[in-house]
């Protein structure tokens, strides 16, 4: 990467044109090689084919590629005098997309379990501030949503899945105000609507910047108050498996009391989330802690088809300084409200609000031909120039996004003042477990919601649709899988599937001692927690 | 991580003596020294509530309660990890209230303490995101429901007013029952509901 401008030295000529106004220059590009040239999807060797499971010999990034080719974590002596538990519905995952299944299943009466890997709450839904898409604006209808999010997506989606996403919208902001989230409205009540990167309609509706906020603590409330069994600090490391290889439930770690515990459910619905916490690329991530791809790997496992597993989204405004920050997410309702970017050089250089990989691209361009701000060990960015957003809008930053107000007390600086600095941040998983209209994966019984999930986005997601998606598909399966359920018994339940799958690693000659799912970071030191050391015991006999 | 032309300051986290760039907040040090951390860990960017520290600074009686992904390392910190307590005893399901008359005398048979609060400031002390939460709970206790859940706008329910109040409160879920009934019972937006009305009817479909 060539090196950009000296920090102090960019941002003395940002404050010398500050207040001008910065044409966008003329941009027409061709935007496909734009992308070959600059996402990271398409960096040298970042790509191979995987060798086992449903998707042997497509393309798959090469450190996802790793976990879905790893070996379990647990074998047979692990589960010897488990305690089992029974339910209709297990739920894996405690974000938006979790909450929505379980309290759907739970009111249609179905005995519901849901566990997570930290708390209930702890996920990407909490973060995810911007905003969510619904057409109820008097100029924008379903279907302008519908060529929207297809366009957006390289018009590889799943036609047939967006359709009920889109049309599922309206009802998802309805079932959301009934839970008692708060949205931003205007003075007669009306609902207040924005545009996002890709759109061609103002669609997503939001709270503050805290959309995601606001949505994860009512449905966190909601959940906790209704009959669900929420266990908390409790990880899925295996699913089981029926004699017919059907889903029969999960092989749950209890990290507090240190055991797992088998669950035998009816159906099993994944909502783990996505994998910024693989930090693909070296990329800095904006996700959570605990969004480490957990729930691609057990299904896989089980047989899932998955797709688009060469496909990630790297968010345009990830910050890039200071340096103990990098990562953070600036939302993108800032460009939506009309902030612009500024290289170091002063000029635009993008339309702000193209779609997330075309913007992004365009950023690590700048950078790469040396336009970018170098602010030394933090790295290299451009601006995002919210000081010229609050001149021509007089106090917005401060009443509409108290999120990067706040961002901005921890690193010193005053956006309404001085331009933040910013580069793309691993953000989002695009593909993901095939699904049908209910969440139901190739394998009988097994359903995903969320981003663990594929086949919405088609190669790029827009702002917005991923809020949207959680609530719409979390629904649908909760809501399927509570009916599905009265139907069936209680099977005989074992982790047998792993026998073919271990044969066809080592055929394969892969490295059996890495094991998957990945849990945690590796910054993190799970696997030398001495506290954790009891639920490792396969390793350690292995190698005595 | 490393990041060597920076300060490096002295700290204790858990007991454990560590030396970090001073750029770094309290869990990036923990890491940074080599210390697994797992529990306690949300989503480092100060809207999870999970990661609450107790801190004590150099030369500084007072102890504060923070947020340990906010909080970046000084030289003498003395920081200590709480554990995340048992969620609230207060339940409630938005659909037993019939109408909004009927919202106040609910709200005092859910949260029955709300009245006992003896003013005594602790909640305002601890929160971490400097939010009025006594005054919250005053006007919630008024029925000023709105003005109340305002308040709360950026409670990230870490639930240390809860631990704080010695009435047993639960003053942020005051604050989210506030802003839950605000929501639940006077949120009625027409250009929602006029699109909820034409998907109904089959005004809107999709043409793949």
């Amino acid at each position: 990467m060539s090196k950009g401008t000296p920090y102090k030295e960019a941002l003395a000529r940002f404050q010398q044109v500050h207040g001008t106004a910065h044409e966008l220059p003329d941009t027409s590009v061709d935007v496909d090689a734009l992308l070959r040239d600059h996402h990271p999807d398409h960096l040298g060797g970042s790509i191979v084919d995987l060798e086992v499971g449903a998707n042997r010999g497509e393309r798959c990034h090469r450190q996802l590629a790793d976990m879905l080719q790893s070996n379990a974590r647990i074998d047979e002596a692990d589960l010897a005098g488990a305690k089992t538990v029974e339910t209709d519905v297990l739920i894996i995952g405690g974000g938006g997309a979790g909450c929505a299944a379980a309290l759907t299943a739970a009111k249609e009466g179905a005995r519901v379990i849901l566990t997570t890997k930290l708390r209930l709450g702890d996920s990407n839904t909490v973060m995810a501030e911007g905003g969510i898409q619904a057409s109820i604006d008097k100029d924008d209808t379903p279907q302008i949503h519908y060529d929207d999010t297809l366009r957006g997506g390289h018009n590889l989606a799943d036609k047939d899945l967006v359709a009920k996403m889109v049309l599922d919208g309206p009802d998802v902001i309805r079932w959301l105000i009934k839970q008692g989230m708060q949205f931003d409205v205007d003075e007669f009540g009306d609902l207040l609507t924005r545009r996002a990167g890709g759109t061609t309609a103002d669609r997503v509706v939001y709270f503050r910047d805290y959309t995601g906020l606001e949505m994860m603590r009512v449905l966190r409330e909601s959940v906790l108050n209704r009959e669900i069994e929420v266990w908390h600090y409790s990880p899925a490391v295996e699913l089981l498996s029926d004699e017919q290889g059907h889903c029969a439930g999960a092989v749950i770690t209890d990290l507090k009391k240190r055991r797992n515990v088998l669950v035998k459910a009816k159906s099993v619905i994944m909502a783990t989330g996505g994998i910024g916490r693989m930090h693909l690329n070296a990329f800095p991530t904006s996700n959570h802690f605990g969004a480490t791809g957990d729930g691609l790997v057990l299904t896989y496992r089980l047989g899932a088809q998955l797709r688009d597993l060469d496909s990630f989204q790297y968010h345009p405004s990830g910050l890039a300084y200071p340096h103990h920050l990098a990562g953070t997410l600036i939302t993108e309702g800032v460009r939506s409200a009309g902030a612009q970017m500024i290289n170091a050089e002063g000029q635009r250089f993008v339309d702000e609000l193209k779609p997330r990989d075309h913007v992004s691209s365009a950023i690590i361009r700048e950078c790469a031909e040396g336009r970018g701000v170098d602010a030394g060990e933090s790295g290299i960015g451009i601006w995002l120039d919210t000081p010229g957003l609050d001149l021509r809008n007089p106090g917005i930053i401060n009443k509409r996004f108290p999120k990067l107000v706040q961002l901005g007390k921890k690193s010193g600086i005053d956006p309404a003042k001085t331009p933040l600095l910013i580069y793309p941040t691993l953000h989002y998983q695009n593909g993901g477990v095939v699904i049908d209209e209910n969440g139901q994966t190739t394998v009988p019984n097994l359903y995903c919601v969320g981003e663990v999930s594929g086949g919405l986005h088609g190669k790029n997601r827009m702002m917005g649709n991923a809020l949207l998606e959680i609530i719409s598909f979390g629904r649908r399966a909760g809501h399927v899988a509570a009916q599905s359920g009265y139907q069936r018994r209680h099977n005989k339940v074992s982790i047998a599937h792993l026998g073919p799958m271990q044969r066809d690693l080592t055929l394969a000659k892969m490295p059996m001692d890495l094991q998957g799912p990945m849990l945690f970071p590796d910054y993190a030191k799970f696997d030398s927690d001495a506290e954790y050391e009891g639920l490792r015991k396969t390793r350690n006999r292995e190698e005595e | 991580m490393s990041n060597t032309s920076e300060e490096l300051v002295q700290l204790t986290i858990n007991g454990n003596e560590i030396t970090a760039p001073s750029s770094l907040s309290v869990i990036q040090a923990l890491w940074h020294a080599g210390y697994p951390r797992v529990k306690s860990v949300g989503c480092l960017e100060g809207v999870c509530g999970s990661c609450r520290v107790l801190v004590r600074r150099e030369d500084d009686a007072d102890v504060s309660m923070e947020l340990g992904c906010q909080t970046l390392v000084e030289n003498g910190m003395q920081v200590i990890f709480l554990v995340f307590p048992t969620p609230t005893h207060h339940t409630y399901q938005l659909d037993e209230i019939k109408n909004s008359w009927d919202v106040q005398a609910q709200f005092h048979r859910i949260f029955p303490e709300a009245q006992d609060c003896r003013h005594c400031g602790g909640c305002v002390k601890t929160c971490p995101k400097g939010i009025d939460v006594e005054h919250g709970v005053r006007l919630a206790n008024k029925g000023r429901f709105k003005e109340a859940g305002d308040l709360f706008i950026e409670c990230i329910m870490c639930n240390l007013c809860m631990t704080a109040c010695p009435e047993l409160i639960s003053p942020n879920h005051v604050g989210l029952f506030s802003r839950r009934v605000t929501a639940y019972f006077h949120i009625r937006p027409s250009n929602l509901i006029n699109r909820l009305e034409a998907l109904r009817t089959d005004q809107l479909q999709i043409i793949k």
